[in-house]
């Protein structure tokens, strides 16, 4: 039971991580690395390290994720840049 | 021929991580380096006796490592003030934010939740603090909370609303807390007639000596707490604000 619940844990974390890579949208990819963060806390709570799980769901999923989101909106493409 | 060496040095490097996850030793053996080290057996033995803190972790962080923590602390007010040196902060009466200019206003629900939602979220963040000692988390982890809270609050209802709050004047002092609260300890420390930074009052009666820590370390969780919110906050508020001349509130 266990170690299935680790395969599981650890085939999203891959594919998330891979997932996070590949997405063309940067919005996207925030959102998906973010989802990452959270398995990430969920594998921190397995391995009964329950402080790190909690800063990695506060800070991993919580905080990065806004600023990363701030930043892509305070940025343009390049684009759209040239056009101006 | 570039993503051929790419791919080549990435296969390399893949078969090496895996070499080495396959070389580590097995989790919960007892044959483990780590179960055989003095240093381990002191922290696991030791730690209730001498630091007064029933969670083990935080007895390592704030008393036997104290220093470490110390130095910790203030890398990341020094990172703070990099990113303010870069940014800028933001100007009273002439702030707004890319939300509050947004033509999709958040939906009476949505406010409402958040405002539910905060002060309990705040509530969380105090025990986390406080409690520190006997369960995880910590002052880290408890400002990390508030500020992520407070973070909620400002997608939601503005960057006015929420300047508004938590006045510039109030945070920038209160971002150097944590490294103000661990010299503070430090030096009562020293008052005390002990060492810096050992919770411990030596000159005091042995029946006391318990409290004392209990107190110095919760200081420091506090001082941790506060400081990491606001240097989250702060970062959040200086990297969405946008100056321009702006009447009243929104």
């Amino acid at each position: 039971m266990g170690t299935a619940l680790n395969v599981v844990f650890i085939t999203l974390l891959v594919a998330t991580a891979l997932l996070a890579v590949f997405a063309r949208d940067l919005l996207a990819a925030v959102i998906i690395f973010s989802v990452y963060s959270l398995i990430m806390a969920l594998m921190w709570q397995r391995l009964q390290a329950p402080d790190l799980a909690l800063t990695e769901a506060a800070v991993g999923a919580g905080v990065t994720t806004v600023l990363f989101v701030v930043a892509i909106f305070k940025t343009r493409r390049r684009e759209e840049e040239e056009e101006d | 021929m570039k993503k051929v060496t790419a791919l080549i040095f990435i296969a390399a490097l893949f078969a090496l991580l895996l070499y080495v996850v396959a070389s580590m030793p097995t989790m919960g053996d007892a044959d483990n380096p780590t179960n055989s080290s003095e240093v381990i057996k002191r922290y696991l033995e030791g730690a209730e006796e001498e630091t007064h803190t029933e969670n083990v972790i935080t007895g390592i962080i704030l008393n036997y490592r104290g220093y470490d923590t110390m130095g910790e602390v203030s890398v990341i007010f020094c990172a703070l003030a990099a990113v303010l040196a870069v940014l800028g902060r933001e100007k009273r009466g002439k702030i707004y934010a890319y939300t509050d200019r947004s033509g999709v206003p958040p939906s009476v629900i949505v406010k409402t939740m958040v405002a539910f939602l905060v002060p309990f979220i705040i509530l969380f963040s105090i025990y986390t603090i406080l409690h520190g000692e006997v369960s995880p988390g910590g002052g880290f982890q408890g400002g990390a909370i508030v500020g992520a809270s407070m973070i909620i609050f400002t997608t939601i209802f503005g960057l006015f609303a929420s300047s508004e709050r938590i006045p510039q004047k109030v945070r920038a002092p209160l971002e150097g807390s944590a490294v103000i609260a661990f010299f503070v300890v430090g030096v009562l420390g020293l008052i005390g007639g002990g060492n810096f930074l050992t919770y411990a009052w030596p000159d005091i009666s042995s029946s006391l000596q318990p409290a004392v820590v209990v107190w110095l370390t919760i200081l420091v969780e506090i001082g941790i707490g506060l400081g990491g919110a606001m240097v989250l906050i702060s970062i959040l508020f200086s990297m969405i604000r946008e100056e321009e001349e702006i009447a009243a509130a929104p």
